[in-house]
């Protein structure tokens, strides 16, 4: 299967990020890995539109940054949830859910094999 | 603001680099990983790298799209908002002139009364410590304002020990004359020694009097104004020691006040103090209050102890010496109540609720023009939104516009503010050189500058908001008619209109109100009458007319000099001129009836006159004679009533030969009523308690300070003028006269606050009224331009131009008078206040209100017409080709 590119969908991009950091903090690195290895490879993050999302969410509030040393010894920039960035994530996780869910009613009823 | 966000902005803002600095290292351990990476799966560091490199791209490309989440609005993004409003206003300079040109008006007036609110209710009167300051009033039925007397006042003196220190002061006028100029006629008054320390008021040069020199025979000092060392001793630095003469008599200068002295809220008019030395005779009379007291009271005091303490005294006055002081009860009123005056908090409110009605008239039409504007852009704005600009950008340039406007009209209303207190000053500027000065301080400019903010703010954006409700696609769609504006816009400009003529209506009821009240009050000539009448005072120095023999022949001889004049018909010498308040009430008893409880004797205004007294003011003799210069001194002693007196005191009998005596001296004298005249009223707004009139002979009482009176044919008053100072100056060089002018002149003078008063409310009503006309035509304008199609079809189907023009009338007309009628209420309640704050004034609201709103309807009416001529030049042709 073909990667996917969450970025298309806008919104998603911010949601995968905030539910990824919501099991705890972590540079952008790690947030695109482990989106990867979570989405089996399906959703993969390219820098060039991280680090944007990531700065627009920490304008927003939503995430909080703190300097900290990585697994291999070296400084990066570490991400956390801020309690505004809780909020908003289950709120669009509500959302997100329930759209798609109707979506995939919608299109199911076509396709049913 | 959640505070991450807060933070985050905190950064970009003021740590720009620290953050671009973390984003490369952020960027960078990104790609140390990648290329970490690269090796663990087995490259070699050199195509580890280039393969990261490869991966990554640009850096510059994504590094710029962090940049944009979190740059902050830039010091250029804001001078290009910034010079975007300025074009805005430039491309269209009336509507800018207008709109700043109206808010200037509106909060200009607003702010004008504030500042002289702040002057009178805020500023602290000019003394230290003023809340510790008390006037005393001996309050009775007839005086509730009332003096107190010397005795009273001397047996005060040795029982202040639980209340603070008192002053006392008398208002005593002097003629002042130095080596070189002609004599004046100045302010005086005589002051205890304690009272610069209970104002706290220290000489700027030499000292304040000592208590040795309220000792009679010991008193010959002097303490001069600022303004008068100034303006007639030249501010010479040696002039404590110098002797002037003062009601001809040589006084020391001993001190020189200080220049806030001269405060016009207080004693602003004052130029000379004297020691109040008191002399055997006065220091027993308890009958005739004459001495202010002017108390400041212990720190630990508040107003209710020290209002107890002198109310006790007072009981223990009226118990002491029940002749004098039955019915009479102590006051205590704090000095800053004083200043402001028993009318003078309302009135002041009511200026300043009128001025916001000038205002909110200003800001009315600020609001339709700018709506008006917003709309005509409302294209423009669909393209913006449409093109993905946020409401936050379509709103910045709208509001930096406001702005502008803003800080221009307060800019405006400060010079507005400015001119009114030069006005002001010019306007009230008396003989002596007092003058209102209002102080335009902080709070000044702080409440222009709020004011033209908030509203123009307020007034700026509220249209905006309309711009944003609009559809954006139908307003594209629309073509030229996206400048229509909906039916909620359309009402919101007919109830801006409505309120703006409501207002008009308030105000030009206040104001006309006004100008009938003080019409008739200086027109006002019940019991006299003012044509050709001149008059003037003088007062006899002690020093040259020590006693009774000199001042009667005195006056002798200057009636007979006066009445000799060519053009002069008659001559007189009164205490008081009939219009003014004659100041000096007396309580009497009558010969022949039950004497009445003590202090509920009747009592009556005293007037002293010469023999032509009654022929020169043309007050009529109803019964009996007027006096004659039989009535000398050695004569028996006669007295002339009011009719109103004559009917209080007798009913139907006839007063004549009835016999009259002041009630509460030692000794009775008694007068013999010898006849009636008619009742004479003051000029004066504030109603008189006692309106009973008694005239003595002049002869019979001689006073030092007497008021002349000569009539003349109406085209001979500036020549008699010239001709009375001269015949003065021929009896006596050193007298000075005072206030020499014809009699309506100087009713004028005397009401001139009232003519102040009726100058600002006109001012408003004036304003008030322009403000709402072009409103009026504003919107009748437009109705015009947006129907214009409408019309073109209407006469195509046949219609009349006469009924276009109908048509479009009516619909200004109705807005007019549902606003006249909407405003009826408020003129009502204007008019309640008016008849509250003057209640001595004639004000007949029911014609004025009328007039005001034919007046209102008629300008709606030419405002309206000017617009709808147009329709005469609808061409059915084009209007219809032109959609």
């Amino acid at each position: 299967m073909n990667p996917l590119r969450p970025e298309l969908l806008q919104g998603t991009l911010d949601l995968l990020i905030l539910k990824t950091l919501a099991t705890g903090n972590l540079h952008g690195w790690d947030i695109a890995k482990r989106i990867a290895i979570v989405s089996k490879d399906r959703l993969t993050l390219k820098q060039g539109s991280l680090y944007p999302a990531l700065h627009r969410l920490e304008n927003r509030g939503l995430i909080d940054a703190e300097w900290g040393v990585s697994e291999a010894g070296r400084s990066a920039k570490f991400y956390r949830l801020t309690r505004a960035g809780r909020k908003e994530l289950e709120n669009e996780r509500e959302s997100w859910l329930s759209f798609s869910a109707a979506m995939t009613r919608v299109l199911g009823m076509e396709e049913q094999p | 603001m959640n505070p991450g966000r807060f933070r985050a902005l905190w950064r970009a803002w003021f740590r720009p680099r620290t953050k671009q600095h973390e984003l490369d290292r952020e960027i960078g351990f990104h790609f140390e990983m990648l290329v970490q990476e690269n090796l663990e799966a087995g490259m070699s560091p050199e195509d580890a790298r280039l393969a990261a490199e490869r991966e990554f791209g640009g850096r510059d490309q994504y590094r710029e799209a962090c940049r944009d989440t979190w740059r902050p609005p830039t010091l250029d993004r804001m001078v290009a908002d910034f010079r975007c409003a300025v074009q805005s206003l430039r491309r269209s300079p009336g509507f800018a002139l207008l709109a700043v040109v109206t808010l200037a008006l509106g909060i200009g007036a607003n702010t004008a009364m504030f500042s002289l609110v702040n002057s009178v209710l805020f500023e602290p009167p000019p003394y230290p410590e003023p809340d510790q300051l008390d006037q005393v009033y001996r309050s009775t039925e007839q005086a509730p304002k009332g003096q107190v007397s010397v005795a009273d006042y001397l047996d005060l003196r040795p029982q202040l020990a639980s209340y603070g220190e008192m002053a006392a002061y008398a208002y005593h006028d002097v003629s002042l004359v130095d080596s070189e100029r002609s004599p004046v006629l100045v302010s005086g008054l005589r002051v205890s020694a304690t009272f610069f320390d209970v104002l706290r008021v220290t000489p700027q040069l030499g000292r304040g009097f000592s208590p040795e020199e309220e000792l009679h025979g010991n008193d010959q000092r002097v303490i001069l104004s600022e303004r008068c060392w100034r303006d007639r001793f030249g501010a010479v630095e040696d002039i404590v020691g110098r002797i002037v003469r003062i009601n001809g008599e040589p006084r020391e200068v001993v001190g020189i006040l200080p220049g806030s002295f001269n405060d016009w809220r207080h004693l602003g008019w004052v130029d000379v103090l004297m020691p109040l030395a008191l002399d055997a005779e006065e220091r027993t009379d308890r009958a005739n209050p004459r001495l202010v007291l002017l108390g400041r009271h212990r720190t630990d005091l508040g107003h209710s102890e020290a209002s107890a303490f002198l109310a006790a005294f007072g009981e223990r006055m009226a118990a002491e010496h029940p002749e004098v002081n039955e019915g009479a009860r102590w006051r205590v009123m704090p000095l800053r109540q004083v200043l402001i005056g028993e009318s003078g908090a309302l009135v002041l409110s009511m200026l300043v609720g009128l001025s916001a009605f000038v205002l909110l008239i200003a800001c009315s039409n600020l609001a339709n023009f700018l709506l008006a504007r917003t709309m005509a852009r409302a294209r423009e704005f669909a393209v913006r939104a449409a093109l993905g600009a946020s409401r936050l950008q379509l709103l910045r340039p709208l509001a930096i516009e406001s702005l502008l406007i803003a800080l221009a009209g307060g800019a405006g209303a400060i010079l507005a503010a400015h001119w009114f207190a030069d006005w002001l000053a010019q306007r009230s500027t008396g003989d002596n050189g007092e003058q209102v000065a209002l102080v335009l301080s902080w709070p000044v400019f702080t409440w222009a500058f709020t004011a033209s903010v908030l509203t123009a703010v307020a007034f700026g954006l509220a249209p905006a908001l309309f711009a944003f409700r609009l559809n954006l696609s139908g307003t594209l769609k629309s073509g030229g008619r996206g400048t229509v504006g909906g039916r909620g816009q359309q009402r919101f400009r007919h109830l801006l209109i409505v309120g703006q003529f409501a207002f008009a209506l308030i105000l030009l009821t206040g104001a006309g109100l006004f100008i009938r009240g003080l019409a008739d009050l200086n027109n006002r000539r019940t019991g006299w009458s003012s044509e050709g009448l001149v008059t003037g005072g003088v007062l006899l120095p002690q020093g040259d007319y020590p006693d009774a023999a000199a001042i009667e022949s005195f006056q002798r001889l200057a009636v007979e000099r006066l009445a000799a004049l060519p053009g002069a018909e008659s001559a007189s010498l009164s205490f008081h001129l009939p219009f003014l308040t004659w100041h000096e009430t007396r309580r009497f008893v009558v010969d022949g009836q039950l004497l009445p409880e003590r202090g509920r004797e009747p009592a009556a205004l005293v007037n002293g006159v010469s023999s032509d007294y009654f022929g020169t003011v043309g007050t009529q003799i109803l019964a009996g004679r007027g006096f004659t210069d039989q009535d000398t001194a050695t004569a028996p002693p006669v007295a002339i009533i009011s009719a109103s007196m004559a009917r209080a005191l007798f009913g139907s009998a006839p007063p004549l030969g009835r016999r009259i005596a002041q009630a509460g001296t030692a000794e009775v004298s008694w007068c013999e009523i010898v006849g009636v005249a008619a009742d004479v009223k003051s000029i004066f707004p504030d109603p008189t308690p006692v309106t009973h009139q008694l005239y003595r002979p002049i002869a019979q009482e001689p006073r030092p300070w007497l008021e002349i009176a000569v009539r003349t044919e109406p085209a001979a008053v500036a020549t008699i003028v010239a001709g009375i100072r001269q015949a003065m100056a021929d009896i006596d060089p050193d007298l000075p006269v005072r206030k020499l002018t014809s009699a309506d002149a100087r009713i004028e003078r005397e009401n001139y606050q009232l003519a102040v008063l009726r100058e600002m409310l006109t001012a408003f009503a004036v304003l008030g009224l322009g403000l709402a006309s072009i409103g009026i035509y504003g919107v009748i304008a437009r109705l015009m331009a947006q129907r214009t199609v409408e019309f073109g079809i209407r006469i195509a189907l046949g219609a009349q131009i006469r009924d276009i023009v109908r048509l479009v009338l009516g619909s200004g007309i109705r807005l007019a008078l549902t606003g006249a009628a909407a405003g009826f209420l408020g003129a009502f309640g204007v008019a309640r206040l008016l008849a509250a704050a003057f209640p001595n004034m004639h004000l007949d609201p029911g014609l004025t209100l009328a007039a005001a709103a034919l007046l209102l309807v008629a300008v709606a009416l030419i405002a309206c017409y000017l617009p709808a001529r147009r329709a005469s030049r609808i061409s059915p042709t084009a209007a219809l080709r032109a959609d």
